[in-house]
């Protein structure tokens, strides 16, 4: 075997990551120096001043505090939740319906993203809206407008969002905790050990490795999301629902400003970059203690 | 010897095929209806037009509304641009014609009057820029309130001509139970735009209006302020949360009774005429006291038929010959009657191919002064964005007008 053996392997992959992903991702950064449409023939170089205008935008500061409150509540549900709900499920005490359960809760992972959207925004109708019917049966007057207020609008689409994918992450810890060797319980149990001991000294470290998996992807995914409020909201009433990733679209195809548009999606790739060099560093991520 | 004839004749059969192609000059003709019944509307005329003149050859290309906007701006910009082409007016038309490829029409309607004056005067100007005619309108749309007839005869309520008497009959039809008098929906920003376009039309000065809308004004007369008052005082009598109800589902509360006014187009009125059973009828926004727009106006652009200057002079003659067949009270009669859009040809319209309500809807296009182009396509993105946005969060109380038109006055230097 030669030595550029190994090479020739990989070469496929590199080629189709480096002409789809790296490529565009520097051409991303060059473009971001530069004001144009997409029609224009010719881009107007402007050095920093798109960079500018992002520190100076409102709509931009209210798309982050919007990431974060997607990111915030996504990894309480979706890392956290998801990882209390698995160990519930893996529990003895409801090994009879857990076979069920697991499956009610995956199945909102098989829908797609369009659809679910479609769905609530149905149930968050003030006028048809299961949410509000329920609400308004309980004795409530005036029940939130939920997609159509300002305050309630990125909410809407958390909750959603959490809705659809908190299956998938259990269902990552599920798999996790059942190859956690069973002496380590038995051995715990014999010690004296109940069972949020067993779940805080034994469950939480061993699946250390897939938590920070699930962070990083959850993380990430809630500062790039786009689909589930631009599908519920398109990021209104005016701009309150906005996402990074919505107003960067915003920009590039119904303003035009492909430029200001390569800037936003600069500020995504800065953003998503630290936190995973961040949790990779907190988690000391395939290292052994 | 058998052989040889065979080929002599296939030869023979071939030149003459190809001397009668020469002699026919071809027109690319680019359009947005590749959706029924509208295609088989053109593909019947194109058939048509072509048994009338064998000598030219119409070559279609089509694809639908967001994909065309993008193909044809890109096209425009190259020499590949097509012979003949659809075009919205205002904005979207004038982008076209910063190509410099589309050709005017002053020359083609000065050597034929009777083709200008067959088209309903007040449908030209959209298509005017700087002066220069440079498309031909083809079918005409308009703005309106409807309003549950029965119930207005029921309250004894008369049609509003002006503003104030617009809310005393929302304020009478609240009295008698109908809590959200208009209905609306707003959770599509246009939706907006179509409000805010007709009310700043009303009360700006024209002249400004125009001015701000084509990126040289600052958006700082107070009238616009007034104009966002205007829509927030008539968002008290609207549908109740409106940015979180879609617009269809605006027009189903009017359809099925639960709200006696709605502001739809008039070509929705097709999706009226199956399913309700009062009688309705429509009027133009009403008048603002002290506004210093025409009232007469109605809000609603035409869409037209571009040609292009950079094609040869044989088949721009053979493209203005289509457009004029395309455009004619025969190829208009059979537009509306086949696929319901509302031709712009005086006597293309009658009620052999219009039910009486859309007879309604003309009467009220042809009765108004002229077309008050829609918002959101006569001005930049960014302002219209910046009106749209700010109009959501005006009806839930976030935003003052002077809020609205501080993000609106942004937006118009940022495009400067």
């Amino acid at each position: 075997m030669s030595k550029m053996t190994p090479y020739v392997y990989v070469l496929p992959c590199m080629l189709l990551l480096g002409i789809f992903v790296y490529i565009p991702l520097v051409a991303n950064f060059y473009y971001s120096l530069f004001s144009f449409s997409a029609l224009s023939p010719m881009k107007l170089f402007v050095g920093l001043q798109n960079f500018r205008t992002l520190f100076n935008d409102s709509v931009v500061g209210t798309a982050l505090i919007n990431n974060v409150w997607y990111c915030v509540i996504s990894v309480a549900v979706q890392v956290f939740l998801a990882l209390v709900i698995a160990a519930l499920l893996e529990d003895r005490l409801l090994s009879r319906v857990s076979t069920v359960l697991r499956t009610t809760y995956f199945l909102p992972v098989l829908i797609s993203m369009t659809v679910v959207a479609l769905l609530f925004s149905f149930v968050y109708h003030p006028k048809i809206g299961l949410i509000n019917a329920a609400l308004k049966a309980f004795g409530m007057k005036n029940p939130p407008a939920w997609t159509g207020d300002p305050k309630t609008a990125i909410f809407s689409s958390i909750i959603m969002s959490q809705w659809h994918s908190t299956g998938y992450t259990t269902m990552l810890f599920i798999v996790t905790i059942q190859g956690i060797s069973a002496d380590l319980y038995e051995a715990a149990e014999i010690d004296g050990a109940g069972r949020l001991q067993r779940f805080f000294h034994i469950t939480v470290p061993q699946v250390r490795e897939m938590m920070f998996v699930t962070m990083v992807t959850t993380i990430t995914g809630a500062f790039l999301v786009f689909n589930d409020v631009y599908i519920l909201t398109q990021g209104g009433p005016g701009n309150a629902s906005t996402t990074l990733a919505v107003y960067m679209y915003r920009n590039a195809f119904n303003l035009d400003k492909m430029g200001y548009a390569s800037a936003i999606a600069v500020l995504m790739l800065i953003i998503c970059m630290a936190l995973a060099l961040i949790q990779n560093k907190a988690f000391r991520s395939g290292k052994e203690d | 010897m058998k052989k040889f004839a065979l080929i002599l004749a296939v030869v023979m059969c071939l030149s003459v095929c190809i001397s009668a192609f020469a002699d026919q000059v071809t027109v690319r003709f680019f359009h947005r209806w590749p959706n029924e019944p509208k295609l088989s509307y053109l593909n019947g005329l194109i058939a048509e037009f072509e048994a009338e003149n064998p000598d030219i050859k119409i070559v279609t290309d089509q694809v639908l509304n967001d994909a065309y906007k993008e193909k044809i701006r890109v096209l425009v910009s190259t020499d590949d641009i097509p012979d003949v082409f659809m075009s919205w007016s205002g904005s979207f038309a004038n982008n076209l014609v910063k190509s410099g490829r589309v050709q005017t029409w002053d020359d083609l309607l000065a050597a034929d009057p009777a083709f200008r004056d067959s088209i309903v005067e007040s449908q030209w100007p959209p298509f005017q820029i700087d002066g220069k005619q440079y498309g031909v309108p083809w079918s005409m749309d308009g703005k309106a309130f409807f309003y549950n007839k029965d119930v207005f005869a029921q309250l004894n309520l008369s049609v509003p001509t002006t503003l104030d008497e617009l809310y005393a009959v929302c304020d009478a039809l609240r009295a008698a139970g109908y809590e959200e008098p208009i209905s609306a929906g707003f959770s599509a920003p246009w939706a907006v735009s179509h409000y805010l376009g007709t009310i700043c039309q009303r009360v700006v000065d024209p002249e400004t209006l125009a001015r701000d809308y084509a990126g040289q004004g600052d958006f700082t007369d107070p009238g616009y302020i007034e104009a966002l008052n205007i829509f927030k005082k008539l968002g008290e009598y609207m549908t109740k949360d409106p940015n979180s109800v879609d617009h269809e589902f605006a027009r189903n509360a009017f359809i099925f009774g639960e709200a006696p006014m709605v502001y739809l187009q008039l070509g929705e009125c097709k999706y009226l005429r199956d399913d309700v059973d009062f009688d309705y009828s429509f009027f133009n926004f009403p008048a603002v006291e002290g506004g210093k727009g025409d009232p007469g106006q109605l809000t609603g652009a035409p869409e037209g038929m571009m040609i292009s200057n950079v094609a040869s002079p044989e088949v721009q003659e053979a493209a203005v010959k289509f457009v004029k067949f395309v455009i004619s009270q025969h190829g208009g009669y059979e537009m509306t009657k086949q696929t319901g859009e509302l031709s712009c040809v005086k006597g293309a319209l009658d009620e052999t191919n219009l039910d009486a309500k859309q007879l309604e809807a003309v009467q009220l296009i042809l009765n108004s002064t002229q077309p008050a182009l829609w918002q959101d396509n006569v001005t930049d993105a960014a302002i219209a964005d910046a009106f749209m946005a700010g109009g959501q969060l005006l009806l839930t109380g976030d935003k003052t007008a002077e809020d609205v038109m501080k993000d609106v006055q942004a937006a118009a230097a940022s495009i400067q």
